[in-house]
């Protein structure tokens, strides 16, 4: 098990997907980080030395994921509903956003639409 | 880089959206009617801060006061047109 940034990895796991599990991290920013400490990109949680462990975490910890992510997404939101918009209501009831159909198919919106969005 | 949503919306050679409002500057002390208009696809320009507009939803005019950060937006997003469904209202 390699802890980076707070997390405990498999150490089978890919250090590309292990990056992205962080939320705000996807394919493109993975991919730029791994480039930046040279590791290969099918590269194993558990072939990481020491040192590129640690260097991992600190250049996440300057990097806004996670929670400070989240906030920025959630007052956006909480934005649109202060302001009144068609948009805030959608989100406050939990119906899609942009115009898409409401007779079936609504899953994502029903989960992930809310003032205080946590996905 | 991707340029912001802001950007890829209009074009940029189109400029916002501005549709001939009719907007009286009030002197202080005088009131001033809302404006009432149909336009909803009329973009919120700076200018448009602190007035009153009675916007058009397709049936009624709804009261909208434009705040600083309306800017950008356009009238029709502060006037919804649906009615949710309910059982038993009239």
């Amino acid at each position: 098990m390699v802890f980076i940034f707070g997390v405990n990895f498999n150490e089978h796991k890919l250090v590309k997907k292990a990056l992205e599990s962080f939320y705000a991290l996807g394919p493109q920013k993975s991919v730029r980080i791994l480039a930046k400490y040279c590791i290969h990109p099918r590269a194993k949680v558990g072939t990481l030395a020491p040192k590129t462990v640690t260097a991992l975490t600190a250049e996440l910890s300057t990097m806004t994921i996670e929670g400070d992510a989240r906030r920025i997404v959630q007052e956006n939101i909480q934005r649109l509903r202060d302001m009144g918009t068609y948009r805030g209501r959608r989100h406050a009831m939990g119906l899609p956003v942009r115009g898409q159909r409401t007779r079936n198919q609504t899953e994502s919106a029903k989960r992930l639409n809310r003032v205080d969005r946590r996905g | 880089m991707q340029p912001t949503r802001c950007l890829l919306k209009r074009s940029v050679w189109k400029g916002p959206h501005i549709v001939p409002l009719p907007i009286v500057r009030p002197e202080p002390g005088q009131k001033v009617a809302p404006i009432r208009t149909q336009a909803r696809s009329a973009t919120i320009l700076p200018n448009f801060v602190g007035l009153k507009f009675q916007v058009h939803n397709g049936k009624v005019y709804h009261d909208v006061t434009i705040t600083e950060e309306m800017v950008g937006h356009k009238l029709g997003e502060f006037s919804p047109t649906r009615k949710t469904f309910v059982w038993g209202r009239k």
